[in-house]
């Protein structure tokens, strides 16, 4: 696969700019994946992808040839992905309405099998999930995301974002504070 | 005993603490670390991405389409290597540099000697002046050197003098006239002196004696006019030399 990837980067830097569709028909699938769960928006993720192997095309050049496509692609659609983040959080703000608070929100979780009870504390995890991920920051999130979800390394993680491993590694802790901060309430009476 | 702190549970449960093993001995023998790391593990195990939506197998074709219209193709690397050889870069600079140097020093020269060139006509004008009139002196001597020895000599003089004093007096008019504004009043008085000397000879009668020479000679001081006349034809051709070099170092 990934000698496959460096004869078609030679053929798109050789002008052949057809050959840069059987990169993005090959990779675009993996990078739909990762830009849905950053985002967790159908939409943004597609934009993600799109933009994504844009700027990849743009800076093909600049391609190491020690390097994996799949990994580099990676990285500029994390970039992509942070960038939605940022403009998403300077334009959205989160609703009062939707702000859960700790007492009020305690839930019993339900022993057992799924039942009507059990559907419900998922409902109610998802929801406040939903919002205690709002409230991160882009950086948390992401490192979140690719370290929860992705299960990239802390390595993987700062080279991604481009910051230092400490500072992945605290973006991660941060992270996982604030979720427990949202979430812990659901299991204090379990 | 020491319990483990919120950022090394958390390391441990992505498995990315550097003592595991001992962090496990103590998740083992500690209740309250355990309690903790249990808590975090229900709470993580719960919160999962919500999974992506399905996309078809042309999914990267639609994304090709959608983005291939703003790409342009890269230029091939045998075309882009001539621009990535910075020596050849270098090279095509000094020359182009060398060009320019080259092209200022004719531009600056030919401005420069432009006022010079401005001058030719008059100057040109001046060199066949001179030109002709070292060519009239030099006749007019040699008529005055045969004269005076013809005068000397011969009882009869049977040379062709009063036509070439004819044809120099027609053409001593004419120089006489065209130097007149150079105020130049010595070769002005040689000229008028030559002047009556030609008219004299040209209006004698058809064949001069001697006589008649000697009391030409006499008369008009031919002998002092030829002195006159040398000294005037190498004046002259000092100036017509002068006027050569001149021309030779504008043109450079």
């Amino acid at each position: 696969m990934g000698n496959e990837d460096h004869a078609l980067i030679r053929t798109v830097l050789a002008g052949e700019k057809d050959a840069y569709g059987l990169l993005v028909a090959r990779h675009s699938q993996s990078v739909f994946r990762v830009a849905f769960r950053i985002t967790e928006n159908e939409a943004d993720a597609e934009e993600i992808v799109q933009e994504a192997f844009l700027r990849g095309y743009r800076k093909l050049e600049s391609f190491d040839a020690r390097a994996s496509f799949r990994t580099w692609i990676y990285r500029i659609a994390v970039n992509c992905a942070l960038d939605v983040l940022n403009k998403r959080k300077h334009q959205a703000a989160v609703p009062i309405a939707e702000e859960h608070d700790g007492e009020q929100g305690t839930v019993q979780p339900a022993d057992g099998a799924a039942g009507p009870d059990r559907l419900l504390l998922s409902q109610e995890i998802e929801a406040r999930r939903q919002t205690a991920m709002e409230k991160l920051t882009p950086t948390e999130r992401l490192a979140f995301v690719l370290r929860h979800m992705e299960d990239r390394s802390t390595e993987e993680i700062a080279t991604a974002l481009g910051i230092a491993p400490n500072s992945a590694k605290q973006a991660v802790f941060r992270a996982v504070q604030k979720l427990r901060q949202s979430l812990a309430p659901l299991w204090v009476k379990s | 005993m020491k319990h483990l702190t919120e950022e090394e549970l958390i390391e441990h449960y992505y498995s990315e603490d550097f003592y595991k093993a001992e962090s496990e001995a103590h998740l083992q023998a500690c209740k309250h670390c355990a309690q903790a790391y249990e808590e975090l593990g229900k709470l993580l195990s719960n919160v999962r991405a919500s999974e992506p939506p399905m996309r078809g197998a042309e999914y990267g074709a639609q994304v090709w389409q959608s983005i291939q219209g703003s790409l342009r193709p890269y230029q091939s690397k045998t075309k882009r290597s001539y621009f990535r050889w910075p020596q050849l870069g270098y090279a095509a600079a000094c020359l182009l540099f060398l060009a320019g140097a080259f092209l200022a020093g004719r531009i600056w020269e030919h401005a420069h000697t432009q006022p010079s060139l401005a001058t030719t006509p008059q100057q040109a004008r001046e060199r066949v002046v001179l030109f002709v009139l070292d060519n009239h002196l030099d006749r007019s001597e040699r008529l005055l050197v045969q004269l005076n020895h013809a005068g000397a000599e011969e009882e009869k003089v049977d040379l062709p003098l009063q036509a070439e004093a004819r044809q120099l007096l027609t053409d001593n008019r004419l120089y006489r006239q065209s130097i007149a504004p150079a105020n130049d009043p010595l070769l002005a008085a040689a000229l008028d002196h030559l002047e009556r000397v030609l008219l004299e000879v040209a209006n004698s009668p058809d064949e001069l004696s001697s006589a008649d020479i000697a009391r030409i000679e006499k008369e008009m001081n031919t002998q002092g006019l030829l002195f006159q006349i040398r000294v005037l034809r190498t004046k002259v051709s000092g100036q017509e030399t002068n006027a050569q070099a001149t021309r030779k170092g504008a043109t450079i």
